[in-house]
C-alpha cells in the first residue's frame, strides 16, 4: 500500500474513529450505539498506538509514541484518585480502606513517573532524540493545572461554605505547580535544557489562549445558529379561554379537595 | 461602616481576571529569566486558534445530532455549523497559502494543517489530564469530609 494511503488509513482515519468514537459512547442514548462508540474509540486508540511499529516511516507516528509514553501515568493517576474518591463517604458502593491506600500509591506513582520524564531518564525519546509532542505537553500541563488550581480555588472560596480542606489542597497544587514551572525556567533537565523548556513554555502561553478564544468563537456562533433557527419557529398554538360551563367543573374539583382547616387542628 | 458585600458580576470578573491573571504571570515570568522566547508567537497563535475554530465547530455539528432528536432533525442549524467549519477550514487553509504568513517547519499547507491538528490533539489531551488532576483531587477531599451536621437550638 502507498505510504501516505498507510498513513490515511491507520492514523487519520483512526483518529477520526475516536473522535465519533467518544460522541455515539457519551451521547448515544441507545445501548448499541454506545457499545459500538467504545468499539470504535479503542480501535482508533489501539491503530495510533501502534503507529510507531506500522508507520514508523512518517513523523505523525511521533503522537502514538507520545500517546503510549503517557498512558501509563494518566491510567494509574485516573484509577488512584477514583480510588481515594470512592473509598470516602459514598453511600452505595463503597470502597475499602486498602483499595484508597492503593489510590493514594498509584497516585503518587504516577506523579513521580511523570517527573522522572522531566527531570530524570524517563524522557520519551523518539527515535533518537527528544519527542516533540512531549516537550508540548508537559509545558502545557503545568500551565494549565497552575491556572485551573487558582481559578478553581477562588470559585470554592467564593461558592463553597467552610470548604477550608479543599481550599489548602488546591493552593498547595497551585503551589507545587508553579514550583516546577519556576524549576524547569531556571534549571537544566538531563535532556531538556531550561532555555527550550522555556521557549515551550512560551508557545504553551500561545497555543492555550488560540485555544481558548477558538472555541469561544466556536461556542459563540454556534450559539447563534441555534437561537437563530429558534427564533424562526412558529409559536405553539393557543389554547382558547376555558368557557363558564369548564370553570364551573373546575371550581366543584377544587372545592372538593382543598377544605378549610378548624382552628381546632 | 460594613463593607459591601461583591456582587454577582464582580466576582464573574474577579473569576475571568484569575484565569487570564495566573497564565499571564507566568509567562511575564519566562520572559524575564528568559529574555530571547517569543519568536513565533503570533504564528502558534493564530495557528492554535483557527484550528481550535475549525475543530470545536465541527465536534459542535456531531452534537447537533443529539439536538436534533429532541427537534425532528431540522436541517438549518446543521447547516449552519457545517457551513462555520467550512469557513474556519477555508480561512486556515487561505492564511497558510499566504507565504510564510502562518507556516512554521513544515514544507507544505498540507503539512503544516495536520501538524496544527495534532499539536491542537496534543494542548487537548494536557488541558485533559490537567483538568482531571484538578478535579479529581477536588471531588476526592470533598467526599473525604464528613458530612454536615443540622444542629437545632433547643427550643
Amino acid at each position: 500500500m502507498e505510504e501516505s494511503l498507510q498513513a490515511f488509513f491507520l492514523f487519520w482515519l483512526a483518529g477520526l474513529a475516536i473522535i465519533v468514537g467518544l460522541m455515539l459512547g457519551f451521547f448515544s442514548k441507545q445501548s448499541p450505539i454506545r457499545r459500538f462508540g467504545m468499539v470504535l474509540l479503542t480501535v482508533g486508540t489501539l491503530s495510533i498506538l501502534a503507529t510507531p511499529w506500522t508507520l514508523s516511516f512518517s513523523p505523525s507516528s511521533a503522537f502514538g509514541h507520545f500517546l503510549g509514553s503517557i498512558l501509563g501515568p494518566s491510567v494509574l493517576l485516573g484509577v488512584g484518585l477514583y480510588n481515594i474518591a470512592f473509598s470516602g463517604h459514598v453511600p452505595v458502593g463503597r470502597l475499602s480502606e486498602s483499595d484508597k491506600r492503593a489510590g493514594f500509591v498509584m497516585v503518587l506513582i504516577a506523579m513521580l513517573w511523570f517527573e522522572g520524564m522531566h527531570w530524570w531518564v524517563l524522557t520519551p525519546t523518539y527515535p533518537d532524540e527528544i519527542n516533540r509532542y512531549w516537550l508540548i505537553f508537559w509545558p502545557t500541563l503545568l500551565l494549565v493545572t497552575a491556572s485551573a488550581s487558582f481559578v478553581v480555588y477562588y470559585i470554592v472560596k467564593t461558592v463553597g461554605d467552610e470548604r477550608y480542606q479543599e481550599q489548602r489542597l488546591l493552593l498547595t497544587l497551585f503551589a507545587f505547580t508553579s514550583l516546577l514551572i519556576i524549576l524547569g525556567l531556571l534549571r537544566d533537565g538531563p535532556h531538556v535544557e531550561s532555555n527550550h523548556f522555556a521557549e515551550e513554555f512560551w508557545l504553551a502561553g500561545a497555543d492555550v489562549f488560540g485555544l481558548m478564544v477558538g472555541a469561544a468563537l466556536a461556542i459563540l456562533l454556534f450559539a447563534l445558529v441555534l437561537s437563530i433557527y429558534e427564533a424562526q419557529q412558529p409559536l405553539p398554538k393557543q389554547l382558547d379561554p376555558p368557557t363558564s360551563q369548564q370553570l364551573e367543573k373546575a371550581a366543584k374539583h377544587i372545592a372538593k379537595h382543598v377544605g378549610g382547616v378548624n382552628e381546632d387542628e | 461602616m460594613k463593607m459591601s458585600e461583591p456582587t454577582d458580576v464582580s466576582k464573574l470578573s474577579n473569576l475571568l481576571l484569575a484565569s487570564l491573571v495566573i497564565p499571564s504571570a507566568f509567562l511575564g515570568l519566562t520572559f524575564v529569566l528568559h529574555p530571547g522566547v517569543g519568536e513565533g508567537t503570533l504564528v502558534r497563535f493564530a495557528n492554535s486558534m483557527l484550528t481550535s475554530f475549525t475543530m470545536i465547530s465541527f465536534l459542535l455539528l456531531l452534537t447537533l445530532f443529539v439536538y436534533g432528536d429532541a427537534r425532528k432533525r431540522p436541517m438549518a442549524p446543521f447547516l449552519g455549523m457545517l457551513l462555520c467549519g467550512l469557513f474556519g477550514t477555508a480561512l486556515s487553509l487561505f492564511f497558510l497559502s499566504q507565504g510564510d504568513l502562518l507556516m512554521e517547519d513544515n514544507g507544505s499547507v498540507r503539512a503544516q494543517a495536520l501538524s496544527n491538528i495534532i499539536r491542537f490533539s496534543t494542548t487537548v489531551i494536557a488541558c485533559a489530564i490537567a483538568a482531571l488532576i484538578v478535579l479529581g483531587m477536588l471531588f476526592a477531599s470533598l467526599m473525604h469530609t464528613p458530612p454536615a451536621r443540622l444542629e437545632f437550638e433547643e427550643e
